[in-house]
């Protein structure tokens, strides 16, 4: 029904060319600002736990936004939380992409050597340093720091497909039209990354 | 692994990872919501100008329309050939089969050689005239 509603949407546009009335976008534009409020605090935690840093999250989460209301704005809006998230991990792999092919291309220039240390700093761990907080925040906030690290050791799939599923409450069905797969790669996906960050954290966590 | 094991697995990554967007902090929140005031003001802006297909549309048919024009002012079509070949064998057959004066000379010279010579072997056969 969704794609006759589109298939619709866009015959009227042929039929009917000119601009829709002042009324209308007002509407879809404050639909629109709903969904990104409601969706960018937690687009921008999955952005984070992917590449770690928050500059480059958010940079992927704004870069989102932005295509989204260029390209997708008029799509029903029961499709914008698949595209948004479709887009979103599009920008973090291209992103992951280019920090390889960065990383590579310095290994091969002169000049001073990163510290190891240094670069496996994860900025939560300073924050925790930073402000002392109540025993049970604290340990909550190193039990997110596991977590995260274990998901980034997790294959890109996996860790979309848990993702989107456990922390975004995406259905099978959504999760599938996000990550442009089958129902049942998600289902092997995600079942594999609960599997495998079980193993990683241990019965303990 | 049980799957019971397996759902609180899930309601405690789920409860952790949300404490961590409620806890962001107000830098972070306050860059969200540019990022989306300028997104919607993208939106309402549009593409520019020089992005929209109606305006290249008709440009576009009359460019495709000038190129037609002058390659058949130009060109020859692959099909003009063989009609100008029919064509000709069409004048050909017409100058043969044609029964006007100009076209019929040859045949009516042909014919009266034919009498004469029937005369002069008659003639020849029948001995000298006296």
């Amino acid at each position: 029904m969704a794609r006759f509603d589109t298939l619709n949407r866009a015959w009227m546009v042929w039929d009917n060319p000119a601009p829709a009335p002042e009324g209308a976008v007002l509407e879809y534009t404050r639909e629109l600002e709903k969904f990104l409020a409601e969706i960018e605090r937690r687009a921008f935690r999955m952005a984070q736990v992917a590449l770690r840093d928050p500059d480059d999250a958010l940079d992927v989460v704004q870069d989102a936004m932005l295509k989204l209301t260029r390209s997708y704005a008029s799509r029903p809006s029961a499709e914008w939380r698949p595209l948004f998230y479709r887009i979103l991990e599009n920008g973090i792999r291209d992103l992951q992409r280019r920090r390889t092919v960065r990383k590579r291309v310095m290994t091969w220039m002169p000049g001073p050597k990163e510290d190891p240390d240094n670069e496996a700093q994860d900025p939560l761990e300073n924050v925790a340093d930073a402000a002392p907080t109540i025993p049970e925040r604290l340990m909550q906030a190193q039990a997110m720091q596991r977590l995260e690290e274990s998901l980034r050791a997790l294959p890109a799939r996996q860790r979309e497909a848990f993702m989107l599923r456990n922390f975004e409450g995406m259905d099978v069905a959504e999760t599938a039209n996000a990550m442009a797969c089958s129902e049942g790669s998600v289902k092997t996906h995600y079942s594999r990354a609960v599997h495998a960050l079980r193993e990683q954290l241990g019965e303990v966590w | 692994m049980s799957e019971q094991d397996n759902e609180s697995f899930e309601m405690r990554s789920r409860a952790l990872f949300q404490d961590s967007v409620d806890g962001l902090d107000m830098r972070i929140r306050s860059r969200l919501t540019q990022a989306r005031s300028a997104a919607l003001s993208a939106a309402h802006r549009g593409r520019p100008w020089f992005l929209d297909w109606k305006i290249w549309t008709p440009a576009a048919g009359v460019t495709a329309a000038a190129i037609l024009g002058v390659s058949l002012w130009i060109g020859t079509p692959i099909g003009h050939h063989s009609a100008t070949d029919a064509q000709s064998n069409f004048e050909d057959l017409d100058l043969v089969a044609s029964t006007d004066e100009g076209s019929g000379d040859a045949m009516d010279m042909l014919q009266d050689d034919i009498e004469f010579y029937d005369f002069a072997d008659k003639a020849a056969n029948s001995g000298p005239a006296a």
